[in-house]
């Protein structure tokens, strides 16, 4: 009896001790932003080049998933034909992925020129475990020159910021999630909205009023307020509106522009210092020209 | 049937390998195949093992553990995970006379009635966190068709994790004293 009393009371001890911990860190947690601890820097730098071998690794997979296992049980002559042609299909699909990706970050490349931006360009290799997270992992971190809260885009639009960044790896909290809220303007109007990640890879517009003329296939851009995503990123469109019995504003669908199911590689951010050091220089133009000495 | 603490140890790292592969699994292998919308969490399977089938002070700890590695593969963090594990842990501790996971019906059923628990906690933190309740329904939602893989699978891997840690296979719901 006395051996069951102890043993429980280890049990509760160490019930209340981790309960304690763990609600503590509940109220420590920040899902807009959050800083990397020792643990998690060794830990993914560690992990991490796995994910990226995997996702490196995923068109020779699903290549031969397609063209090798489904074929087992062909005949000999069958397959001593078919692996010519998977071979030659390889090559060709290898070239023209090479052509793809080439395209891919030609386009990537010209459309962030016209951003006062440093870019950083990186590979996704990786989603958040969580369902209620919609979080990538790239393969570029800190050594690479990102920084927390840097915006991230592709030639199609905004993907969303990073929430956190190893060494070699961040984090990007996507407009998908819930706990990323981008300032927009629709485009047509200049009506200026709040998006929100909801569900099925869409978004919400949220805080326009009822009388705001909006319509069904209206862009959205960033609006540039709140410092963390440059003016005129596209964002999405709409794609349905419900005015409802009740309340002052609308309830608005929006489709992301960026295609997540997709999402290969991207462009991360980072306000130019160059530009930031040339401004003080404009100051004094500004000078009245009764002030100027002559 | 008690266990020494080398053998709990080695237990423990390869529960912590089995987590690290699966989670891979989850957030690189699935997601390159084209299946982004649903994520399978089996950081949740293999703390309700340990909640459910195994009796031990050190379980908590173990818990706290896990969560504090799958924190590496998810924004989610480890204290989220950490009071939804306790709390399905005095749950199954409160019920452990009615539970008897002697068939793989029954222990999807107890899986699956664990996971409701579970993302019911977390779903209620969350929107506390956030501050909006409005999302409950949502969130919730989204976690119900990974849960029901998650149970399907159960089975399977209970019985993986009862060879590791183990459990006697004829699914008694307190296999383990440590």
């Amino acid at each position: 009896m006395k051996l069951i009393n102890e043993s429980s009371k280890t049990k509760i001890v160490n019930n209340l001790m981790v309960g304690i911990l763990a609600l503590y860190g509940i109220s420590q947690k920040r899902f807009d932003l959050n800083e990397t601890t020792m643990f998690h820097q060794l830990v993914t730098e560690v992990i991490s080049p796995i994910q990226e071998g995997l996702a490196n690794s995923k068109k020779s997979l699903s290549f031969l998933w397609e063209n090798y296992l489904l074929i087992v049980n062909t005949s000999k002559e069958n397959n001593v034909l078919k692996k010519q042609i998977s071979r030659l299909e390889s090559d060709l699909m290898t070239m023209e992925e090479v052509r793809k990706e080439n395209l891919r970050l030609k386009r990537l490349l010209s459309y962030s020129d016209e951003m006062s931006h440093q870019r950083v360009m990186a590979q996704v290799v990786g989603w958040d475990s969580a369902n209620e997270f919609k979080v990538i992992r790239l393969n570029k971190g800190k050594n690479h020159g990102i920084k927390v809260m840097a915006p991230v885009i592709t030639d199609h639009g905004l993907v969303g910021y990073v929430y956190r960044v190893t060494d070699n790896y961040a984090d990007v909290l996507t407009i998908l999630d819930q706990n990323n809220r981008v300032d927009v303007m629709i485009e047509r109007t200049r009506t200026h909205g709040i998006v929100e990640g909801v569900f099925n890879f869409k978004c919400a517009l949220k805080y326009i009023m009822r009388n705001e003329p909006v319509e069904v296939g209206d862009k959205l851009i960033t609006a540039g307020v709140g410092g963390i995503y440059p003016k005129g990123v596209k964002v999405g469109m709409i794609t349905d509106i419900t005015k409802e019995n009740f309340g002052m504003t609308l309830s608005i669908e929006v489709i992301p522009s960026v295609d997540f199911d997709k999402l290969e590689e991207v462009l991360v951010l980072i306000p130019s210092e160059v530009a930031q050091v040339t401004l003080p220089a404009l100051v004094p133009t500004l000078v009245p020209i009764t002030e100027k000495k002559l | 049937m008690r266990m020494r603490f080398s053998q709990l140890f080695l237990a423990f790292v390869i529960t912590l390998a089995l987590l690290i592969g699966l989670e891979i699994v989850t957030s690189t292998v699935l997601p390159a195949l084209g299946w982004k919308e649903y994520r399978l969490t089996f950081n949740v399977l293999i703390i309700l093992f340990l909640a459910i089938r195994m009796d031990s002070p050190l379980v908590p700890w173990l818990i706290l553990a896990l969560q504090m590695v799958h924190s590496i593969f998810s924004i989610e963090g480890w204290a989220l995970g950490t009071l939804a594990g306790l709390i399905v842990m005095m749950s199954a501790n409160f019920l452990k006379e009615v539970l008897h996971l002697t068939t793989a019906f029954m222990t999807m059923i107890t899986v699956q009635l664990f996971q409701i628990i579970w993302y019911v906690t977390v779903t209620l933190v969350i929107c506390l966190k956030i501050s909006d309740f409005d999302k409950f329904g949502m969130i919730l939602w989204s976690f119900i068709p990974g849960s029901i893989l998650l149970s399907l699978i159960s089975p399977v891997l209970f019985w993986m994790l009862g060879l590791i840690w183990r459990v006697p296979s004829e699914g008694g719901p307190r296999g383990v004293e440590i």
